[in-house]
């Protein structure tokens, strides 16, 4: 006759324990592989905008990031924006350059294209369109979210490329051209993939389109 | 004490690169903004920690106390608001880093021009006699830098007389006094008799700081002239 042997109160204990932790372990894998988990995604349809002309969304991995240009503060600037966005050349365009908490950069369009980049090369690819010149002479507050272009070590030589920060810097105030200002969605941004060790990234995220609400 | 090595590079290792905005703009580490908020949009920034740099790291520059930064800050911003936001653009000067101690290869020097960078390295604690004189020949620095071909060195030096010579650079003369001549002949004090460049600034910075001796030989009248003639040429509406 087999004896049935009844578990101790502490071997029930671990045992529950165990069950637990399998369950939680298994539930935050599940959790943290998806990195858009808790990113709200902002249906620019659903939003009632004061000048929808002045509307760009940026789609990337985890939704959208609204963005309001300001043409009155950076014209050519702006308008150098919204030629490549009209003529979609920043699709499938690389965030090659992130900094974690800080900001992102994008706009390779020679060297930075998803199926063609080039990591040598990556950040002084070109337009076509020519560089133009820094409008910065304007007072513009450099908040968290602020959009400007980004250019090299002189100024007048902005081109495709842009930066949104992630932090307010009133250091770039007069050294960048502001072009506009995330309103929705910057959480969105600090999902984009950066590496601890390198401002560049190696198999970076990319950017799915840059539309304007209004063509 | 190995251990305690290998602690640390671990530490280093997994610790994620802090990215500096003051050093991505103007490449000087372990500084913090002092004050930004003037009216032409100079940026003030203090060396929070010493720092080194140049091509042989040879600038070092020390963090200067709360009471000397403010009680210097006072007289450089009150000095350096006489130049106008849109001079100080046209000239490339837009950061004013302040640190005391400051040298160059050794050498103690007031100041550290660098128009690519738009940056001026001010030492707080230089010589209290010429400090707010000294300033203004900093400044002629990145002005004469910028604009190299409108102060041109030779028509400069014709009008010395003709048996004196500079010296090969600032840093190889032992001219290197700082007090005004009573009586100019043609020099307004004896280190502007080490280079061309040096007796402009302090030609300019003696008219800044009217401090001009009483008493102007002809020499030196031709070069208060040219000085302003070429002010003029930069931006017209420039007063001295």
């Amino acid at each position: 006759m087999i004896k049935k042997i009844k578990a101790s109160t502490s071997e029930k204990v671990i045992f529950i324990f165990i069950l637990v932790l399998g369950l939680f372990t298994l539930t935050s894998f599940l959790l943290l592989k998806d990195k858009c988990l808790f990113v709200k995604n902002y249906d620019p349809q659903k939003i009632n905008f004061e000048n929808p002309k002045n509307i760009a969304i940026l789609n990337v991995g985890c939704g959208n990031v609204i963005i309001e240009l300001y043409p009155e503060i950076s014209p050519n600037g702006v308008e150098r924006f919204t030629t490549l966005i009209k003529s979609k050349a920043y699709d499938d365009v690389a965030f090659h350059r992130v900094i974690k908490d800080k900001l992102v950069q994008a706009g390779d369009l020679e060297f930075g294209k998803k199926g063609n980049i080039d990591y040598g090369k990556i950040g002084t690819g070109k337009s076509g369109l020519g560089q133009i010149e820094s409008e910065v002479d304007r007072e513009f507050n450099y908040v968290r979210g602020s959009v400007g272009l980004a250019r090299a070590k002189k100024y007048d030589t902005e081109d495709s490329q842009f930066f949104i920060i992630l932090q307010d810097e009133p250091l770039y105030e007069g050294e960048y051209t502001p072009i506009g200002k995330v309103i929705y969605g910057i959480e969105v941004l600090e999902k984009i993939k950066y590496l601890d060790k390198s401002e560049y990234v190696l198999r970076p995220d990319f950017i799915n389109s840059l539309r304007l609400l209004v063509n | 004490m190995k251990l305690f090595k290998f602690i640390l590079l671990c530490l280093l290792l997994i610790s994620a690169a802090q990215a500096d905005t003051i050093y991505q703009l103007i490449k000087i580490p372990n500084l913090e903004i002092y004050n930004i908020k003037t009216e032409n949009k100079l940026r003030y920034l203090y060396a929070k920690q010493p720092f080194t740099i140049g091509i042989d790291n040879n600038i070092n520059c020390y963090t200067p106390s709360k009471q000397d930064l403010d009680k210097k800050y006072t007289i450089i911003e009150k000095n350096l608001n006489r130049y106008s936001k849109s001079f100080l653009k046209k000239i490339n000067l837009k950061y004013i880093v302040l640190c005391e101690d400051l040298s160059i290869s050794g050498i103690g020097t007031a100041g550290i021009p660098d128009n690519i960078m738009k940056t001026l390295i001010l030492d707080i604690k230089f010589n209290e006699k010429y400090f707010e004189r000294v300033i203004h020949h900093e400044v002629f620095h990145i002005i004469n830098d910028t604009f190299k071909e409108i102060f041109d060195e030779n028509t400069w030096s014709n009008f010395n007389p003709k048996e004196f010579n500079y010296a090969e650079c600032s840093t190889c003369t032992k001219k290197i006094g700082l007090e005004t001549y009573s009586n100019s002949n043609g020099f307004i004090t004896e280190y502007s008799q080490s280079t061309a460049s040096e007796d402009m600034a302090e030609v300019f910075s003696h008219l800044m700081y009217g401090s001009l001796p009483n008493k102007i030989d002809p020499i030196l009248e031709k070069k208060i002239k040219f000085i302003k003639n070429a002010l003029s040429k930069i931006d017209n509406d420039f007063i001295l």
